[in-house]
């Protein structure tokens, strides 16, 4: 049996991880090589120069920019769709007519692909006659032409809003059907027990979707890191690198001044960001794992 | 074809790269010439396309092109270089990008199909050494240059009463103030991909430092903080503070700010000639709608200088069909033609002494006229300083024109991040 | 259900007056709605609209004709044809396959653990959260050196790749539900774990093939950053290259653009509507479980 087994485990693990050693496990690790060198991506004579790639991130402005853009992304990218998506998943749960409609419109965005979803935000913030200033400029009764996206102030944010229209759909998605799960006795019993509408929610409802909401981070957690999209179709990390991630300033500093090793050293340094976040989803996961089994 | 392509894809998994590299072998006669270029749409495709066909139908050959929008292009075609996976033909301007190119070994010398074709006699000696010699090999035949002047609507300046154009710095700011107080907005950029912004850097440093000291500049043995810069970049200021561009240049493209001449809402904009191209094919006709003058003169002790990209055609190292490269690239710059239909459809400037250039319309023969009297025929800033310095320096100019009043801190910090983009 | 509304005040049912709240979450929702098509409507504006209206700035007014000569000009163009062949083969054999090899893991993980199995799952399962641009120039290298670069290949292998994690935590998470029981009963009778897992686990996880057909499929036809960089040539490129670069091949494309954008939304929204009922279900059931 034992032996049975371990025959099976071989057959049914070889490829997926043969697959995932190659083409995750060691371009990982071949990054970590290429951080310590000076390959430019095209010459196969490059030295190899030790930490100086990661001495040059500590004096690189663009970098310490590019972290910050990077945190305020993750947390603005994870946290605006998950609430909106639970706020939007309680007002259609509450069995409001129509319901189903309601849902497929907030859905629909998911659909779109980043690519489309930059172009369409691109015209709507286009100063001179994009949505955004014509809604502003009714309402103030003045012209109003303010270039949200060519402006440092704003740009980031505006691609944020973005984003978060189009993934707000699928947090909500997932809150509903952890909404439904929630037995109807239990909502009946607190009628019962005369617990007001805001306690109910508070006490019962929110606990019993912390499965959803695990599940709603970890996919808002994977959807952000694949920002890079929307971000070089709507901004390009612009203007002047004011938008720029850690992906973006990775990406220009590998593919536009053709420093691949000094790349590298970002894509390491993003890695042991990576790493962090990991550490504390699955902190927070065995937690919920006790609590809920 | 949907079954056609599922099958190549299978043959090409199970046969693998032996069996390529065999039929590679076989095929001694290649009919097919692969090209890159970032001749898209407002630069003139429709026209390249028709020149191709002419080039098949003498040759015998098949053009097979990717056109590829300016901006992904320059990245994406060094992306290819590093993998050796550059078709046989590449489209690239000439100056310190090929340069670049040249130095990973990505290109093939063409001294050989220089001199059998004794190109020599065709490309205008102007041009022909400064964009086409590198580290003393022929590498690059110019298929066209361009000319950046200050391109205007002429019924807007007719609107306010102007029947001169500017020849010095202080009749170019009476005239903004004029256009100004008319309630037009003096000057149209459209920065939002950066590089239409530099003309505006190369000028103004051409002008008041001269060609020598913005060549030192441009090789690093000069800094973005010593005064000569600063006071360039402060006549920039003075404009941007009188209120002489239109608002927001970094949300616009370098169309949509020809667009904006185009409609009247503002009457002028530094660009190439490509813009001429671009214009034609909208319909406004040539010395009627539009006209360019030379960026004005600053300091008459100074020669003058134009400036300029020339739009290159070089070969591959890696080509697989060199022959048919080589006569492609012969076709492109001594077919008098094809040059001469390049030239009006785009809005280029032949390299080719042959073309007859009572062809040109009449803002490209003054462009040309223009560029035969400077002293100094100069490649514009992202040509001519390394490609990690160029990165550097457009981003400085948008950052300018977002908030000029932050001028010398940006200098300061450029000066230092350039010296740095050159020691790479 | 249909009883409980929401909010509801702490009287007794029977007393109940007219309630305003479904009316004032209708309305809420209504505003949202609206708010929430709008971009959407903005592109099935400009694909109905002449690239000069758009250029005159008039995108977000009503259209009071319909243009559809940005179709037309989408669906005559031989490279757009092939942008959407090119997405296709690379989207439904990357989803098939990652998502077999994300059973496959799952299986093990599931039914077969061994000692070290739960770190490997967890070291499979981090690979979730890399931001993709950590492999993006190792990647480069090794498919250069296999000569993949500018083949559909390489794309396709990378989402099978960047796949397996997302499959493999589903997939466990599915089979986990799977009574241990049932599995028992099948080996003793003589099944293979093969059998056990294609005649038993499967047809009882489809709820979960629903929802990572949903996923992956909708993640690889909207991608963006791989086709950018492992694909070069104009034969190649997917529908998402092809929208950016439609910008190159006419001199303003925002009308041809907004139609090909149209277009290429088509196929997820297809697969979603197909799968909605399974996709919710399956997240009820499997997913939501952690």
């Amino acid at each position: 049996m034992e032996k049975e087994n371990r025959f099976w485990q071989i057959v049914f693990l070889s490829l997926p991880m043969a697959v995932f050693v190659i083409l995750i496990i060691w371009p990982l690790t071949s990054s970590f090589y290429y951080s310590f060198t000076n390959w430019n991506g095209f010459n196969s004579d490059y030295q190899y120069v030790g930490f100086d790639n990661f001495i040059k991130i500590l004096t690189d402005k663009l970098f310490y920019q590019a972290a910050i853009n990077t945190s305020i992304w993750m947390v603005a990218a994870i946290f605006l769709p998950s609430l909106f998506g639970l706020v939007l998943a309680l007002l259609i749960d509450s069995s409001v007519p129509g319901g189903s409609i309601f849902k497929s419109i907030f859905y629909l965005p998911i659909c779109l692909s980043a690519v489309v979803v930059g172009q369409t935000w691109v015209w709507i913030y286009q100063p001179d006659w994009g949505l955004m200033n014509t809604v502003i400029g009714f309402i103030a009764q003045e012209k109003f032409n303010y270039a949200w996206l060519a402006k440092p102030d704003t740009a980031l944010g505006s691609v944020i809003l973005a984003w978060s229209w189009q993934q707000t759909g699928l947090s909500m998605v997932i809150y509903l059907a952890g909404l439904t799960s929630i037995s109807e006795d239990l909502i009946e019993v607190c009628e019962i027990e005369g617990a007001s509408t805001w306690q109910r929610i508070r006490l019962v409802i929110f606990p019993l979707l912390t499965p959803a909401t695990v599940v709603v981070i970890a996919l808002s957690v994977i959807n952000s890191l694949k920002g890079f999209d929307i971000l070089y179709i709507m901004t390009g990390g612009g203007p002047f690198n004011s938008s720029d991630t850690l992906a973006m300033h990775m990406y220009n500093e590998s593919f536009k001044k053709y420093l691949m090793g000094y790349g590298s050293a970002i894509s390491v340094v993003l890695f042991l960001i990576a790493l962090t976040i990991i550490r504390i989803y699955f902190k927070q996961l065995k937690k919920v794992d006790e609590i809920y089994g | 074809m949907y079954k056609i392509k599922i099958r190549n894809l299978i043959g090409a998994v199970l046969v693998g790269q032996t069996a390529l590299f065999g039929a590679q072998a076989f095929a001694e006669t290649k009919t097919e010439v692969t090209i890159s270029h970032y001749f898209t749409g407002e630069l003139g495709l429709g026209g390249l396309k028709e020149i191709f066909s002419e080039f098949e139908k003498e040759s015998g050959l098949t053009v097979k092109d990717s056109p590829i929008g300016h901006e992904d292009y320059k990245a994406g075609i060094l992306v290819r270089a590093a993998g050796h996976n550059l078709p046989d033909v590449i489209s690239y301007w000439a100056g310190a990008r090929t340069q670049f190119i040249i130095d990973s070994k990505s290109l093939r010398p063409i001294d050989g199909m220089w001199a059998k074709n004794n190109l020599d006699n065709v490309i205008a000696k102007s041009v022909a050494d400064g964009a086409t010699l590198y580290d003393g090999k022929r590498y690059l035949v110019p298929f066209g240059y361009h000319y950046a002047g200050m391109f205007y609507n002429t019924s807007v300046l007719e609107s306010v009463g102007v029947t001169s154009t500017p020849k010095t710095w202080e009749e170019f700011l009476t005239l903004c103030a004029t256009l100004k107080s008319n309630g037009i907005d003096p000057i149209a950029l459209g920065s939002k991909n950066r590089w239409p912004a530099q003309f505006w850097f190369d000028y103004l440093l051409l002008r008041t430092a001269g060609a020598d000291y913005r060549a030192d500049l441009m090789n690093g043995t000069a800094a973005y903080d010593d005064p000569e810069v600063v006071k360039a970049m402060s006549m920039w200021k003075d404009l941007y503070d009188a209120g002489y561009f239109v608002e927001n240049s970094n949300a616009n493209t370098w169309t949509d700010a020809s667009d904006k001449v185009m409609r009247g809402d503002a009457a002028m904009t530094l660009m190439g000639t490509w813009i001429t191209g671009y214009w034609n094919g909208q319909g406004m006709k040539p010395g009627e709608d539009y006209e360019f003058f030379p960026f004005p003169t600053i300091d008459a002790s100074i020669p003058d200088a134009v400036v300029g990209p020339i739009d290159g055609l070089v070969i591959s190292a890696d080509a697989e069909n060199v022959e048919g490269a080589e006569e492609l690239l012969n076709f492109m710059v001594s077919n008098t033609e094809a040059q001469a239909k390049w030239a009006n459809i785009q809005g280029a400037l032949s390299a080719n002494v042959n073309v007859d250039q009572s062809n040109y319309t009449s803002v490209m023969q003054h462009a040309l006229a223009t560029i035969n009297a400077a002293d100094t025929f100069a490649f514009n800033y992202d040509l001519s300083t390394p490609p990690p310095v160029a990165e550097v320096g457009l981003s400085m100019f948008a950052e300018f024109m977002d908030d000029p009043s932050k001028m010398d801190a940006i200098l300061e910090r450029v000066a230092g991040d350039a010296a740095s983009a050159f020691k790479n | 259900m249909a009883d409980i509304q929401l909010p509801h005040g702490t009287g007794a049912p029977s007393a109940k007056p007219f309630n305003p709240w479904p009316v004032v979450i209708f309305i809420i929702l209504s505003i949202l709605a609206v708010l929430f098509l709008a971009p959407t409507v903005g592109v099935l504006f400009s694909s109905i609209k002449t690239t000069k209206e758009i250029a005159f700035g008039r995108l977000w007014d009503f259209p009071t004709s319909v243009y559809w000569g940005n179709f037309a000009d989408i669906l005559s163009n031989p490279s757009v044809q092939g942008y959407f062949v090119n997405t296709l083969l690379i989207t439904v054999p990357a989803t098939v396959i990652s998502i077999t090899l994300g059973i496959l893991n799952g299986y093990v993980f599931a039914k077969l653990p061994f000692r070290g199995s739960g770190i490997l799952f967890l070291v499979i399962i981090s690979g979730m959260f890399f931001p993709p641009q950590v492999i993006l120039i190792p990647l480069f290298r090794l498919f250069n050196g296999l000569h993949l670069i500018d083949t559909l290949w390489s794309v396709i292998f990378i989402h099978i790749a960047m796949g397996i994690p997302i499959c493999t935590l589903l997939m466990r998470n599915f089979f986990a539900t799977v009574p241990n029981a049932l599995r028992e009963a099948a080996i003793l009778e003589g099944a293979s774990e093969w059998q056990v897992l294609t005649k038993i686990a499967l047809p009882l996880s489809l709820p979960a093939l629903a929802v990572l057909v949903t996923l992956q499929f909708t993640w690889i036809w909207n991608d963006f950053l791989w086709p950018l960089i492992f694909i070069q040539s104009d034969e190649k490129r997917t529908v998402m290259l092809g929208i950016v670069n439609l910008k190159g091949q006419y001199s303003v494309a925002w009308g041809v653009q907004g139609a090909l954008s149209l277009l290429a939304s088509l196929p997820t929204l297809i697969v979603f509507l197909f799968f909605q009922k399974y996709f919710i279900k399956g997240m009820t059931m499997g997913a939501v479980k952690g």
